[in-house]
């Protein structure tokens, strides 16, 4: 049985989705990266890595679920492509890992006022993840339908 | 006289190489929102803490202060990349008007930071020691927040323009062969690029 997805009925709910999305992503990828910055030891520096996680962290909850929610609407726009799309693919795993290290390393890593030993690299790995992410997204946009790459 | 400029840009050895490039373009778009994340998440936590809606416990001036340096880091990035986006296709820019758009929500951020900048940026110790942020300063934080985040959908807006392809120079790969190694084509006299460009038609 086919079911419309209302999604597809107008082509202005696929752009403002994505402005969303867009949104999303600044806010929480945002406040992550200024607390891994502040764990480099970049910028921030009368405020320790952990008093900044509890400002922000609020934010970054509210940017994920932003960024989540229009991200699974996009996604239905057109399950097919995506799920036969390496990007996407790839994509989702940075941001699985990326959730659930920032829900339990990251979190234990700035959790106290003084950074643990591994604090810097913690921060490296989180950055890392969140920028797979983001190129996993706009890889999307750049490769042909197929899992082959090429 | 500014289409000839932009013709010319695109049409610079560098730019002719960044749009012929199946991968490079990609990834400059990727650290564009690499860029927004870090400029957008910075500006937002600023503009918040003005409006008084996030990190409440910090003084504006430690907000401001120390976002300052980090968060001009984060827009030469972003403009950087912004910038070879748009050389790589500067005439189909010309012609788009989300970019028109964005370009003028640009220069009206410019005149919000000039407006603002003596009574509220320049000197975030002086809102802090007034009883509540005044009302300059909240005005600041939601204009900045509503005009850069009209200036982010503006930029996504870009992609949904189909180019005018009669006035368009430099033609790019055809969808379906972009994202593979196309066989190098030959070239023919006259042609301003060897792999990009097409005479424009009447």
């Amino acid at each position: 049985m086919l079911i419309e997805n209302p999604l597809n009925s107008s082509a202005l709910t696929f752009p403002v989705l994505e402005c969303c999305h867009i949104v999303g992503f600044a806010i929480s990828i945002g406040t992550i990266a200024i607390v891994d910055f502040s764990l480099l030891g970049v910028g921030m520096h009368r405020q320790t890595p952990a008093q900044l996680a509890k400002d922000t962290a609020l934010w970054t909850l509210g940017g994920l679920i932003l960024m989540l929610f229009s991200g699974l609407l996009l996604f239905s726009s057109d399950p097919d492509m995506y799920y036969l799309n390496w990007p996407f693919l790839i994509k989702m795993v940075f941001f699985v890992s990326a959730v659930i290290f920032h829900y339990t390393i990251h979190r234990k890593a700035v959790s106290s006022d003084t950074p643990p030993n591994n604090g810097k690299l913690v921060a490296c790995i989180s950055l890392a993840l969140w920028c797979g992410v983001i190129f996993g997204g706009i890889f999307i946009g750049f490769v042909y339908p197929g899992l082959s790459l090429g | 006289m500014l289409l000839s400029l932009v013709q010319w840009l695109q049409f610079t050895g560098f730019f002719t190489e960044l749009r012929g490039s199946a991968y490079v373009y990609p990834i400059v778009m990727s650290l564009h929102m690499v860029g927004i994340a870090l400029f957008g998440g910075m500006v937002l936590m600023t503009d918040l803490r003005l409006l008084g809606w996030a990190m409440r416990k910090r003084s504006i001036a430690d907000v401001v202060n120390q976002f300052r340096v980090p968060k001009r880091w984060g827009l030469l990035l972003t403009v950087t990349c912004g910038f070879l986006m748009f050389g790589s296709k500067a005439e189909e820019y010309y012609y788009n008007a989300f970019f028109r758009t964005k370009l003028i929500l640009l220069a009206l951020v410019v005149v919000q930071e000039l407006v603002f900048y003596r009574g509220v940026y320049a000197n975030p110790a002086a809102l802090d020691q007034a009883p509540s942020v005044p009302g300059s300063a909240k005005l600041a934080a939601a204009l900045s927040l509503l005009l850069w985040t009209s200036i982010a959908c503006c930029g996504r807006g870009i992609g949904y323009i189909e180019p005018p392809l009669d006035k368009i120079h430099a033609q790019l790969l055809p969808p379906s062969t972009y994202p593979r190694f196309t066989e190098p084509r030959s070239t023919q006299q006259g042609e301003i690029a060897p792999c990009c460009s097409s005479k424009p038609t009447p």
